[in-house]
C-alpha cells in the first residue's frame, strides 16, 4: 500500500541545538498515528516540518510520493489540513467564516468563496455537529466548541490527512471525549487519516479499543524511540523509559465495549528531576 | 434573501457617500442651492455652456468639487489600509500608519518645505519618504527570509520614532516665520489646497492600492489567522503579506502626501465597520472605504462651516469621531469582542 505521508530520516536544528535526529515516520490511508513524547522532545517541530512550515536540514518528506520541499503551500494544503494546538483568536469572525477559510487552497488569489464552498463548509460543520453555531462569533465559543470548529475548518480542506497538535489540550473530560469520538466517526465514515500529537497515552488505546487502525510513535531525545501498535509499544517498560515514570497497563472487560486497555500512571521514578 | 440583503448593503454603502458628496457641494461660506449645484455639474460633465453665474461655477466646480473628491479618496484610503493592516497584523489597535508611512511622509514634507517650498516638491517628497519608511520597516522586520508579524510591527515602531525625531529636528531648524508654520499646518492635515491636478497625481497610487486591497480582501481573513495557520490553509504568506503591505502603503502614501497627517480615520473607521457589518474582510474592506470617505467629507464640511477660519482636519477627525464611536459602541455592544 502506498503511504500518504512518508518522513525519511529528517533532522532539524536551530543554531546550536539539534531538535530532530534522523526521524522517520509513515502514515497509511485510514490510519491514526499518535505521536507521543515528553515536553520539548520535538513533536511540534516534527509537525511543522510535515506541514512544510519548517525545512528539515537533512532527509526528505514525501506526501503521496511527492517531494514536500518542492510543493507550494497550496499543494500541501490540498493534501493535509492542520488543527493547531493554540489557536489565537484575534477578531470575532463568525463560525461559518472560519470554516470557509478551509477552502483557501481551492481558490485563486483574487477569488472569494462561492456557493459551492459555502455548501462544503456547512457540511463540514454538520459533520462535527456544530451547524447550530454557524452564525455565532467564534470568540464566544467554549474551548471544546472552538476546537470542533477548527476540525470543521480542516474538513473543509477536503484533504486525505489531518494533522492535529494536541487537539484535546485544556479540555474537560466530556469535551475531550467529544473530540475523540468525532475523530473516530470521521475516520470510519470518510476513510480519513490522522496524525495527532498528544500527551495522553490513553488516546492511542482509545483509538485501538474503537477498532481503528492505530499506530503510535514515541519520540524521545530527538529520535523515535519505538513505533508500532499501541498494545505492542505502549508497554510499562517503554512508558517508563519515555517519561521516567512508573505506570501500569491494565486490561479490563466492559459489558458493552468488550476488552479495553488503559494506562494508569503510578509515580515518578527519578525523584521528580526534570530531564 | 441573502442576495437581496447583500444587494441592499452594496447600494447603501455606495449611495450614501455619493449623497454626502452631493450635499457637501452646497455647504460652506457661500451657500449654493441644490438646483444650481446640479445644473453646474450637469453642464460641466456634458461640456455644455452654463447659464449659472461664473462665481457659483467656480465655487461648485473648481473649489468644492476637487476638495470633496479628494476628501472621499483620502478618507477611504486611510480607512481601507487601516482595516487591511489590522487584519494582517492580527491586532485591532493597528492603524494605517503602523509601518511608519505617516511619519516618513511628514518628514519628507517638512524637508521639502525647508528645501524648496513648492507644492509639487512637497507631494513628491512626502510620498517618497512615506514609501521609504515602509520599505525600511519591512527590511528591519525581515529575519531569516520570513517576516514575522511582530518583527514588522517592531520595525514600524522604530522607523516611526526615528522619523518623528527627524521631524522635530527639522522643526527646530526651520525658519520660525514661514517654514515652521507651514510644517506644523501640514502635519495637522488639510484638504484646503485641493485641486483637480492633485486628484490626478495622488489618485493613481490611491486607486491602485485600493483596488489591490479590494481584490485580495478575502485573503486578509486567512492572513489574520497567523503565519503558520495561513500557510497550512494553503497561502504563501510572504507573497500575500508583501502584496497587502504594498497596496496599503500605496493607498496611504498617496493620501497622506496630499492631505497631510490625518489621524484617527485609519484606526477607528475600520472598527465602526466591524460593528456595522462584522469582521469578515470580504465585506469589511469595501465598507471601510465607504465609511472613511463619508466620514472625512463630513468632517471636512464641518471644518469649513463651523468657524470663519478653517479648523485643521487632523484635529476635527478625533473631536467628531470620538463621541460617534462611543455612541456606536454602546449601541452595538461592541460586536462580539
Amino acid at each position: 500500500m502506498k503511504s500518504l505521508l512518508e518522513v525519511q530520516d529528517i533532522s532539524f536544528r536551530y543554531p546550536g541545538s539539534l531538535i530532530l535526529d534522523k526521524v522517520s515516520l509513515c502514515i497509511n490511508p485510514g490510519e491514526v498515528v499518535c505521536l507521543l513524547g515528553p515536553n520539548g522532545c520535538g513533536k511540534t517541530t516534527l509537525l511543522d516540518c510535515i506541514l512544510g512550515w519548517l525545512k528539515p536540514c537533512e532527509g526528505q518528506i514525501f506526501l503521496n510520493s511527492n517531494d514536500l520541499s518542492a510543493m507550494s503551500a497550496r499543494q500541501i494544503a490540498r493534501f493535509l489540513a492542520y488543527v493547531p494546538q493554540n489557536h489565537e483568536k484575534t477578531f470575532p469572525y463568525l463560525v461559518r467564516d472560519i470554516v470557509l477559510m478551509g477552502r483557501a487552497s481551492f481558490l485563486g488569489p483574487l477569488d472569494r468563496p462561492g456557493a459551492e464552498d459555502v455548501a462544503i463548509a456547512e457540511k463540514a460543520l454538520e459533520m462535527v455537529g456544530m451547524s447550530h453555531l454557524k452564525n455565532r462569533p467564534y470568540t464566544q465559543l467554549s474551548g471544546g466548541e472552538g476546537q470542533l470548529v477548527m476540525v470543521a475548518r480542516a474538513l473543509a480542506q477536503n484533504s486525505p490527512l489531518i494533522v492535529m497538535d494536541e487537539p484535546t489540550a485544556h479540555l474537560d473530560f466530556k469535551h475531550e471525549l467529544i473530540i475523540l469520538e468525532t475523530i473516530v466517526e470521521l475516520i470510519k465514515k470518510t476513510g480519513l487519516s490522522v496524525l495527532m500529537a498528544t500527551h495522553i497515552p490513553n488516546h492511542c488505546y482509545y483509538f485501538e479499543n474503537k477498532g481503528i487502525l492505530t499506530r503510535v510513535a514515541l519520540l524521545k531525545n530527538q529520535r523515535i524511540m519505538a513505533a508500532g501498535r499501541p498494545s505492542e509499544v505502549l508497554t510499562e517498560e517503554n512508558l517508563g523509559q519515555l517519561y521516567n515514570i512508573k505506570t501500569r497497563v491494565i486490561n479490563c472487560c466492559l459489558e458493552e465495549d468488550g476488552q479495553i486497555k488503559q494506562v494508569v500512571p503510578i509515580c515518578t521514578i527519578d525523584g521528580r528531576a526534570l530531564n | 434573501m441573502r442576495i437581496t440583503k447583500k444587494a441592499w448593503l452594496f447600494l447603501l454603502f455606495i449611495l450614501v457617500p455619493l449623497l454626502i458628496m452631493l450635499l457637501s457641494l452646497l455647504v460652506g461660506r457661500y451657500p449654493v442651492d441644490i438646483n444650481t449645484a446640479l445644473h453646474v455639474l450637469w453642464c460641466r460633465i456634458t461640456m455644455q455652456p452654463c447659464q449659472v453665474a461664473d462665481f457659483y461655477q467656480t465655487v461648485v466646480w473648481d473649489i468644492r468639487m476637487p476638495r470633496i473628491i479628494l476628501g472621499a479618496l483620502v478618507g477611504g484610503c486611510l480607512a481601507i489600509s487601516g482595516a487591511a493592516f489590522q487584519g494582517l497584523f492580527r491586532n485591532p489597535l493597528v492603524s494605517s500608519g503602523i509601518l511608519g508611512v505617516s511619519s516618513g511622509a511628514g518628514f519628507g514634507a517638512a524637508l521639502a518645505i525647508i528645501l524648496f517650498n513648492q507644492v509639487a516638491a512637497t507631494y513628491t517628497f512626502a510620498f517618497a519618504f512615506g514609501v521609504l519608511a515602509v520599505v525600511l520597516s519591512y527590511l528591519i522586520g525581515k529575519v531569516y527570509n520570513t517576516t514575522p508579524t511582530i518583527m514588522l510591527v517592531l520595525g514600524g515602531v522604530i522607523v516611526s520614532s526615528v522619523f518623528s525625531a527627524l521631524i522635530s529636528l527639522l522643526k527646530y531648524l526651520a525658519d520660525p516665520l514661514n517654514e515652521l508654520p507651514a510644517i506644523v499646518f501640514w502635519l495637522m492635515g488639510s484638504l484646503a489646497s485641493a485641486r483637480y491636478r492633485d486628484i490626478l497625481i495622488a489618485g493613481i497610487p490611491m486607486l491602485i492600492g485600493t483596488l489591490g486591497l479590494i481584490a485580495v480582501r478575502w485573503r486578509i481573513n486567512i492572513l489574520s489567522m497567523g503565519d503558520r495557520e495561513a500557510h497550512s490553509l494553503g497561502i504563501n504568506t510572504t507573497i500575500n503579506k508583501g502584496l497587502v503591505i504594498a497596496c496599503a502603503t500605496l493607498a496611504t502614501a498617496g493620501a497622506v502626501c496630499v492631505s497631510g497627517i490625518i489621524g484617527w480615520v485609519g484606526l477607528v473607521i475600520p472598527h465602526i465597520g466591524r460593528m456595522l457589518v462584522g469582521n469578515d474582510n470580504k465585506i469589511l474592506i469595501p465598507v471601510s472605504f465607504s465609511l472613511g470617505a463619508s466620514f472625512l467629507i463630513i468632517v471636512d464640511d464641518l471644518g469649513r462651516i463651523l468657524t470663519g477660519a478653517e479648523i485643521p482636519l487632523g484635529i476635527l477627525t478625533a473631536l467628531v469621531g470620538g463621541p460617534f464611536f462611543v455612541y456606536l459602541l454602546k449601541k452595538t455592544k461592541g460586536g462580539g469582542w
